[in-house]
């Protein structure tokens, strides 16, 4: 076998290995049309390629992932403060020279919007999920990699993520929230945030996933009721 | 209202009929079009008027030609032909009083 010939089998394998993320019906189809064409080598791995790009690119003509990216950017920036502040504020309960209420709110509240935010970014992603976790662990990384507070473990920004991917997956498992757990949950975020007296312009975006959960599961249920009638 | 290329794409799987799948409608574009068609712009097209209701597809026979892998078959449904006839007049009535389409010689602008 000469080097080209090699080289052909190589891109050849390289083409069926590639095809692992083209959409999985359409798997079979297109190595099966390659072989028939007599494809092989560069022209079956750019063909390939091109498949898989398109197939992502096609993903994001809807506005699902845009929404979800963004919450999950976005989210991610907002929640790693609210982390700090909340371990702050942690060292400061532990010092006795803060209450308790005051951080148990804050620490309510990080859970819930850590959460509803997930929500929201599960629900919306779709197959562009690995997009919206790139999205929210840059910021995590760099603040992880820069965090200089010694008195501090650098983990402590993450305290969101957790409840943050307990909410994306549920997101992924089920669409939407019912209306009346939606709505019982955000007046529940909003009157503990005005109870706790923290009403800047972070927290009220923080909000946003849980308002956007009530009017996702208003529509649902409007629209059931349209196909039972 | 369909897209240049999904038209061309329409229309090529109604005239192959029962043997329209991938391979087939890609060689029959490039011939009868005159236009390069890849295997990405092809299969995500067909994807996006499935969902729109114009084409069905299904997996079809594996053949040794093929390596043993299956074909995705092709078939367009009334809307996809309501769609593309549409898009047929339209652009027949667009294209009336064009020289090209008249065989007039074209006016000076």
């Amino acid at each position: 076998m000469g080097y080209g010939q090699a080289g052909a089998c190589v891109m050849s394998s390289l083409a069926e290995m590639a095809a692992i993320f083209v959409a999985p019906k359409d798997r079979d189809a297109v190595l099966g049309d390659l072989a028939e064409t007599g494809a092989s080598g560069w022209s079956a791995l750019g063909s390939v390629l091109g498949l898989v790009v398109r197939q992502q690119m096609e993903l994001w003509r809807a506005w699902q992932p845009w929404v979800a990216s963004s919450v999950a950017l976005a989210g991610s920036l907002l929640l790693l403060a609210v982390s700090f502040g909340l371990s702050v504020n942690t060292r400061h309960l532990l010092r006795g020279e803060r209450g308790y209420g005051s951080v148990l709110f804050e620490a309510l509240l990080m859970v819930s919007w850590a959460w509803t935010s997930g929500f929201v970014v599960g629900s919306l992603s779709g197959k562009t999920r690995w997009v919206s976790g790139i999205l929210c662990a840059i910021p995590c990384l760099s603040c992880v990699l820069r965090f200089q507070d010694t008195s501090l473990s650098r983990l402590c920004v993450l305290l969101f993520l957790l409840p943050g991917l307990v909410g994306a997956v549920q997101g992924v498992r089920c669409a939407h929230l019912s209306h009346r757990t939606a709505l019982t949950l955000a007046i529940a975020m909003t009157a503990l945030m005005l109870a706790w007296g923290g009403m800047y312009m972070r927290n009220w975006f923080l909000l946003l996933p849980a308002w956007w959960l009530v009017a996702h599961a208003e529509r649902s249920k409007r629209s059931d009721e349209k196909e039972a009638a | 209202m369909l897209g240049e290329f999904e038209y061309i794409l329409v229309t090529v799987a109604a005239g192959l009929g029962e043997s329209a799948y991938g391979a087939a409608i890609r060689e029959e574009i490039e011939e009868s079009a005159g236009r390069s068609c890849s295997i990405g712009a092809l299969y995500t097209t067909i994807e996006r008027l499935e969902k729109k209701g114009m084409l069905k597809t299904w997996m079809g026979e594996a053949t040794a030609q093929r390596g043993g892998r299956a074909k995705r078959m092709v078939r367009v449904t009334p809307k996809g032909m309501h769609a593309a006839k549409e898009f047929y007049e339209a652009m027949m009535g667009v294209s009336r009083n064009a020289s090209w389409a008249t065989g007039k010689p074209e006016r000076a602008s």
